[in-house]
């Protein structure tokens, strides 16, 4: 016989009771003058509760098939060699039981979110995404543009201290001489807006609102002018095609989605956001590619230029809106190799499109 | 004090909240460790495990409370939430996103009507797509935190009501801002009386007695800190900035400690007035110095912990050299301790700030007259479905 207190979750009255283990061991007995009759609990579905920050008391209660929950009375027993002697013999003491109903519940609406996810973030938002970049005013999206160049300039200059803008007159005039060449004659919806930062990355950017900025190692790591017309013709087929605008819109919408799948890990969602950037941009590339071929052709400028640059630097990567370095994926290389060799071969007369002198000067632009 | 008051004086109870700190911290951090291991889906789990813990620690009448929600019917809430909120703000947060873009056409003058007409659209679409749902999440999460929360084996209990609250809550909260805070006491009072009152133990109902102006002296000592700034202001525009900047931090640091006092007595009158059935009612002194202590207490610490691993980190960079080995080791090596620092800060969190914060206000809780809680009835179950999987898809959960 042993003291515990007994609560028979009827009532909130506290009965003092004492129990008593069968002699068969299959079963406890409840007996107190306050109870009408004795109440038999089977040891096999003793649970007891879990994470209790008590150690001295044991809090068991009954599982019970047939309803949802546990049977909600409860025995609070503080004898230390029965607790020691439950623990040792029963071992579904602390079984936590889940019935079939909740699996299967989360089955259900674990698919269901990942359906509404998947929905969200490839259908619908970038369907959005692409109504609402073709509806901005072009003066608004200029701004962005330029707030987000901006942004760009800070996040580079903190990782290269001797970062700056290049803008010697020679250089500039020279990549003016480029742009006119490959535009010319073009009904263009944006003012392409050029800008060259010293920095030692060989990368290239197209930003909203005809925003393009070059990175100056890839004008000394480029062998030609062509090259870097290649380079500028595929950010100028970006900026045409309203990518960064629409990656722009759909970042913002996939952010809250996001954040909300992960909840405050914060690094889980950066992470996934860059994934999904990465997902989206790879149609993007081909695109863009395709435009920046054609407006070679038209501008008769020698695409082998455009195919020998990004044969020859392999892992080279645009990143277009603060894409990540590792994670973007281009067109694979060769693919573009070989569509800009196609070209190429098939180019009749072609002329070059900057002159040594500007070339030099174009190169020279950051000094 | 004559004899006669001293037998007319009914029986109370104390409440108690004894946990174990160490054991809470390392159960903070596994769980955490855990939900970092998992990308954020054992988070659940911990917030339940946290629960447990804490409720079992807390006790009346040598009586402890059980917490008897699961992870997984949470994670369940969750996952319904997501279904539901998915297409809802994947739109919203894009249309923010758009209309916000007039922010960035700083060339415009501010004047311009239609510029003021988008402004104005972005502000709207916050009140309207955000903050019921966050008023909704609210009461919900507190519905179902009562739902599955026991004392003496007898469920407490919370009547459906979220989107009466949402209406209240939002015409309050409207009121509060028009009158720039005048009303704020009504708010308080009204919104509370509304969650109280739909509040069961057993089959007894709580009911919210008291009014609301008796709330303006909680306010005291905002008053008195938001004078001091306006002061501090009109000397500033007269042209004495070094006695102005001195008004500023005394102002400041007044209004913050005035906030926690409003949050202290409001609470206090609150609770004091409220009644269980017919006879049974409750006192709570919790004291704000007691509050800013605890914050004080809890800065002082983190930041002696703080310097602490400053001084570490800088000597294992002096011994390894992490930055010139390679960059993956100083990368792994940053994210390690990142997470580690993670963990550490948030379980010091809850055993600095939270648990004592919710010790104090336990402790400083008495029920008067219990004796007839023992004649109350258990309540028909209530499935609660969704558990709160709103505020955990809004981030809404709080610390525990
Ligand atoms: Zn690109």
């Amino acid at each position: 016989m042993l003291q515990a207190q007994f609560f028979d979750g009827v009532t909130a009255y506290r009965h003092e009771v004492c129990i008593s283990v069968l002699d068969d061991q299959q079963a406890l007995v409840i007996h107190a003058e306050s109870l009408a009759d004795p109440v038999r609990w089977e040891l096999a579905d003793l649970r007891a509760l879990r994470d209790s920050s008590s150690t001295k008391q044991l809090t068991l209660t009954r599982y019970v098939s047939s309803v949802d929950e546990r049977d909600p009375a409860r025995l609070i027993v503080t004898d230390n060699d029965f607790i020691a002697w439950l623990r040792a013999t029963q071992p579904d003491l602390f079984r936590r039981d889940v019935r079939k109903r909740t699996w299967l519940r989360m089955a259900g609406w674990g698919t269901g979110a990942v359906v509404a996810i998947a929905l969200m973030l490839f259908v619908i938002l970038p369907g959005m995404a692409n109504i609402l970049a073709q509806a901005i005013p072009i003066e608004r999206e200029v701004a962005f543009g330029k707030a987000v160049t901006q942004q760009i300039e800070w996040v580079l200059s903190s990782s290269n201290a001797g970062m700056q803008r290049c803008d010697s007159p020679e250089g500039v005039a020279a990549l003016d001489t480029m742009l006119e060449r490959l535009t010319a004659g073009r009904d263009m919806h944006y003012a392409i807006d050029i800008q060259v930062f010293g920095h030692s990355e060989v990368n290239a950017f197209a930003a909203p609102g005809g925003q393009v900025v070059i990175l100056s190692a890839l004008l000394e790591e480029a062998e030609s002018p062509e090259e870097v017309a290649g380079v500028l013709a595929h950010e100028i087929g970006h900026v045409e095609r309203r990518d960064p605008m629409r990656q722009a819109l759909r970042a913002a919408g996939a952010a809250g989605l996001l954040s909300m799948v992960f909840g405050d890990l914060a690094g889980a969602a950066v992470v996934g956001e860059h994934l999904l950037t990465a997902s989206y941009s790879r149609e993007a590339e081909v695109e863009a590619d395709r435009f920046a071929l054609e407006m070679l052709a038209t501008a008769e400028v020698d695409a082998a230029g455009f195919a020998n640059f990004f044969t020859r630097i392999e892992g080279l990567e645009d990143g277009d809106i603060a894409t990540p370095e590792h994670l973007s994926t281009h067109p694979d290389s060769s693919w573009r190799g070989t569509q800009a060799q196609q070209l190429a071969e098939s180019q009749g007369g072609t002329t070059a499109i900057l002159t040594p002198a500007e070339w030099a000067a174009l190169q020279a632009i950051c000094d | 004090m004559d004899t006669h008051h001293l037998a007319s004086e009914p029986k109370s109870v104390a409440a108690r909240q004894e946990p174990d700190s160490l054991s809470l911290f390392f159960l903070v951090f596994k769980t955490g460790l855990l939900t970092i291991l998992t990308l954020g889906i054992y988070r659940f789990w911990q917030t339940t495990r946290i629960r447990q813990y804490l409720w079992g620690s807390t006790s009346a009448n040598d009586s402890a409370l059980e917490y008897t929600g699961t992870g997984l019917e949470k994670f369940i809430g969750f996952l319904i939430a997501l279904v539901i909120l998915a297409l809802y703000l994947g739109v919203f947060q894009m249309l923010l996103f758009y209309f916000g873009l007039s922010m960035f056409n700083v060339s415009s003058s501010a004047t311009n009507p239609t510029e003021q007409a988008r402004y104005l659209v972005v502000v709207y679409i916050h009140i309207l797509a955000v903050l019921p749902l966050l008023f909704y999440a609210s009461y919900q999460k507190r519905r179902y935190m009562m739902s599955r929360t026991r004392w003496c084996g007898i469920r407490f209990s919370m009547e459906k009501g979220a989107w009466g609250y949402v209406i209240r809550a939002i015409g309050y909260r409207l009121l509060t801002v028009v009158t720039l805070g005048a009303l704020a006491p009504l708010a308080t009072f009204k919104l509370e009386q509304y969650m109280a009152e739909r509040s069961y133990y057993g089959d007894a109902r709580i009911k919210q007695g008291g009014s609301w102006p008796r709330l303006y002296s909680s306010l005291t000592h905002l008053f008195i800190g938001i004078v001091i700034l306006l002061v501090c202001l009109g000397i500033f525009t007269w042209g004495y900035n070094g006695l102005a900047t001195a008004l500023l931090c005394v102002g400041g640091v007044w209004v913050a400690i005035g906030v926690v006092y409003y949050q202290v007595k409001s609470f206090a009158y609150m609770t004091s007035h409220k009644t269980l059935g017919e006879e049974v009612s409750f006192k709570a002194e919790p004291r704000t110095g007691a509050i800013i202590r605890i914050y004080f207490i809890a800065a002082v610490g983190m930041g002696v912990m703080s310097l602490f691993i400053i001084f570490i980190i800088s000597v294992m960079t002096a011994i390894f050299d992490f930055g010139i080995s390679s960059v993956t080791v100083g990368f792994i090596g940053a994210a390690l301790s990142y997470i580690f620092l993670f963990l550490l800060f948030q379980a010091m969190k809850m055993v600095m700030i939270t648990q004592p914060i919710l010790g104090h206000y336990v402790q400083t809780f008495s029920i008067i007259n219990p004796e007839p809680l023992h004649q109350i009835q258990q309540r028909q179950a209530d499935d609660a479905v969704g558990a709160e999987g709103v505020a955990d898809a809004l981030d809404v959960a709080g610390a525990f």
